[in-house]
C-alpha cells in the first residue's frame, strides 16, 4: 500500500481566482512507482452527466520509491467553486500513480468571496434594486 | 441540499454495482465460454444491464482478453460513418467486443455487424429484447433490490423510508434508474 500526501502551503484550502496555489507532494511506495502525476482540475457532481476538466498538471518521471517535491499553480480565473440542487462544481488537487491508479485527492474552494457560491441562496443575497 | 452532498448523486449510484443473484460469477464466465462469448444480457430500462457488462469488463480482462467497448442509446443511434469498418479490420482473435445498446441497430445492420466481428474472439451485448444472441443473464429488479441499494447509499435511513421504496418501485415499473432519480430530487429539496 503506497502512501500518498498533498500539502498545500500553510495548509490553506480557500483560494481567490488568479490566485498563485503552493505546497508539497511525497510519496512512499513499496515498489518503484512509474509515472506520478500531479493535476489541478475541477470537477462536477449532482444528477447528470459528469465533467471534468485538468486544468494543469505536473508529470513526476522515473520517481524514486520515496520523494518529496514543491510545487506551484497559477489558478485560472474560473470557473468558481458553486452548488445548486442540481449541480456542485468542485475544485482539487489531485496525485496519482499512473501504473496503479492510486489516488490522494485534497478538494480547495476556488472563489472571490471565499465562500462557495451558492446558487439557491436567501433571498437576502440578490437586495431588490433601488433600495 | 448541495449537489455534491446528495446522497443519490450520479457518483455515488454509479458506485452501486451488479448483484449476482443466482450464480457466481465463476459460474457466469463458465457459461459464458460454453456460449462461445457471444451472449446477450437481456433486460428493461433500469434492470441494470449496463452495469453488468461493465462488471465483466476486469474479469473478462483477466483471462487475457482485449476489451473493446461499444455504446449506443437514445441520443446516439448509430455509428459515425466508416467506422464499423475500420473496427471490422483491426479486430483480432484477442479481441472481445462489450456493445451496449445493440438494440438500437437495425435488423439489417446487426447482422452486418454481426457478421463482421466474427474474427473476435467475442461478442456481449446489451438488449432489451431476447434473439440477438444466446441469452448470457436476464437482468430483474424487485422493490427488495431497490431497498438493498438505498441501504448502501444512505444506511439504516432507507429503512424509514421503507414504504416509499414500494411506491418508487411501483411508479417506475421496476426502473431502478428513474426511482434513484427521484430519489436525488426529493433529497435535494431538502436542507
Amino acid at each position: 500500500m503506497s502512501q500518498l500526501e498533498i500539502r498545500t502551503r500553510d495548509d490553506k484550502v480557500r483560494f481567490l481566482p488568479g490566485e498563485e496555489l503552493a505546497g508539497q507532494v511525497s510519496w512512499a511506495t513499496e515498489s518503484p512507482p512509474g509515472l506520478i502525476e500531479l493535476r489541478l482540475f475541477w470537477r462536477t457532481q449532482g444528477k447528470g452527466t459528469k465533467d471534468v476538466k485538468i486544468v494543469e498538471s505536473v508529470m513526476f518521471d522515473n520517481p524514486r520509491r520515496q520523494e518529496t517535491h514543491d510545487f506551484r499553480f497559477q489558478l485560472p480565473d474560473g470557473p468558481y467553486s458553486f452548488s445548486g440542487k442540481l449541480i456542485s462544481l468542485i475544485w482539487a488537487l489531485e496525485l496519482v500513480i499512473t501504473s496503479t491508479d492510486e489516488t490522494e485527492r485534497l478538494d480547495i474552494l476556488v472563489s472571490p468571496t471565499d465562500t462557495e457560491i451558492m446558487l439557491y441562496g436567501s433571498r437576502q443575497a440578490f437586495p431588490a434594486s433601488g433600495t | 441540499m448541495k449537489a455534491k452532498d446528495n446522497p443519490f448523486k450520479t457518483d455515488s449510484v454509479l458506485g452501486v454495482r451488479y448483484r449476482l443473484r443466482d450464480r457466481t460469477w465463476a459460474e457466469l464466465l463458465e457459461q459464458l465460454r460454453r456460449l462461445g462469448y457471444r451472449a446477450a444480457i437481456v433486460g428493461p430500462h433500469g434492470s441494470g444491464k449496463t452495469t453488468l457488462l461493465e462488471d465483466l469488463e476486469p474479469h473478462l480482462a483477466s483471462l487475457g482478453f482485449s476489451i473493446i467497448r461499444l455504446r449506443l442509446d437514445d441520443e446516439t443511434r448509430g455509428f459515425e460513418r466508416g467506422f464499423l469498418r475500420r473496427l471490422f479490420r483491426t479486430l483480432s482473435e484477442r479481441d472481445v467486443l462489450l456493445f451496449d445498446g445493440a438494440e438500437q441497430m437495425s435488423h439489417f445492420a446487426w447482422l452486418r455487424f454481426k457478421r463482421g466481428t466474427k474474427r473476435a474472439a467475442g461478442l456481449i451485448i446489451t438488449s432489451h429484447r431476447r434473439g440477438r444472441l444466446p441469452t448470457l443473464i436476464k437482468c430483474e429488479t424487485s422493490s427488495a433490490l431497490l431497498r438493498e441499494i438505498m441501504r448502501e447509499l444512505i444506511g439504516d435511513e432507507a429503512e424509514a423510508r421503507c414504504g416509499m421504496t414500494e411506491e418508487l418501485y411501483g411508479k417506475h415499473e421496476g426502473n431502478l434508474r428513474d426511482a434513484l432519480r427521484e430519489m436525488y430530487d426529493m433529497y435535494s429539496e431538502q436542507r
